[in-house]
């Protein structure tokens, strides 16, 4: 996947990374990475990845965006009140890189889908809100093979893994179940606002990591 | 022996907000007693009733994972209480 003149000149102070590179900058724009949830930690991670030109990113999110998500949802704008989040967020990764392509997939994740939307992507972020559907991308990575970064937050706390196949545990290997409601939602506890930028941000760390091969991704040990 | 036991957000409403609580005990099991006298409920949340872990928790002393509550717990330890969260 080869780099056109303005692309070098966007990615130039990633080209100017020795660890990563032209070479590096290049299997970026040839990766496909699906977000699923464009909320607090969606928000973030896609709009890092996007900057970072990964060349196709997957936006899965069935919700609009409701006021109350403005406090840490920075994908969104007062004028993306009622919207949906997959319009209002691909309209807004392109402005911010037109190179990319972006892909809406506007619907809810369920064990008789997630195969088919996860199948063609390289590389998965997680940050939905729903326990269940933790388990049906955690499950469907497995089954498929697929590396995935899973993050979650309540409050002032926050957790980020990584799963790669082979190599370490998954989220089911962590946390074998929990049933939806164990854990207070953060429309119930609160959230700080900035906590989401945190560990989306790590969330896309860990992708361009992953993408690229520098660094050591947080994968647990066996 | 004393311990430092770390609370995950989403039971920090049993210890009145606090993070970090200490506790006494030998074992994990005599620790989370002690944390339970102080702070009732709490243990029920981590444990069931048959003392098995509950599978949305994890139980570390330090870096060690916990696998039965029967592990033992030095003086100067910190237990982990790790909790799956929902949030995004």
């Amino acid at each position: 996947m080869t780099l056109s003149a303005p692309e070098l000149s966007r990615y130039h102070r990633h080209i100017a990374l020795p660890e990563l590179g032209r070479a590096g900058q290049e299997r970026l724009k040839g990766a496909r990475v699906v977000v699923i949830g464009a909320g607090g930690l969606g928000s973030p991670a896609a709009l890092y990845l996007a900057a970072a030109g990964v060349g196709t990113i997957g936006l899965v999110d069935c919700d609009r965006v409701e006021i109350s998500n403005l406090q840490r949802q920075v994908l969104f704008d007062s004028a993306s009140v009622g919207r949906l989040k997959t319009e209002a967020a691909r309209e807004r990764l392109l402005a911010l890189n037109p190179e990319i392509t972006v892909i809406a997939h506007t619907l809810t994740l369920r064990a008789d889908n997630v195969l088919d939307v996860l199948r063609d992507y390289d590389l998965v972020l997680d940050g939905t809100d729903r326990l269940t559907t933790r388990y049906v991308v955690n499950d469907a990575c497995v089954l498929l093979g697929k590396p995935l970064v899973s993050a979650a937050i309540h409050r002032f706390e926050g957790h980020a893994m990584t799963y790669l196949p082979g190599r370490g545990p998954c989220y089911r290997c962590l946390f074998p179940e929990a049933e939806e409601g164990v854990v207070a939602s953060c429309a119930e506890a609160g959230v700080l606002g900035v906590l989401p930028g945190v560990l989306g941000s790590i969330q896309a760390t860990e992708a361009v990591k992953i993408l690229t091969g520098i660094g050591e991704p947080i994968v647990g040990a066996s | 022996m004393s311990c430092t036991i770390r609370i995950p957000s989403p039971l920090r409403s049993y210890t009145a907000g606090a993070a970090t609580v200490a506790a006494e005990g030998a074992t994990v099991e005599e620790v989370l007693a002690s944390l339970e006298r102080r702070f009732a409920g709490i243990r029920f949340r981590m444990v069931d009733e048959q003392s098995r872990i509950r599978p949305h928790i994890r139980l570390y002393v330090n870096t060690t994972e916990v696998t039965v509550l029967s592990q033992p717990v030095r003086s100067g330890d910190v237990v982990h209480v790790i909790c799956a969260l929902s949030g995004g």
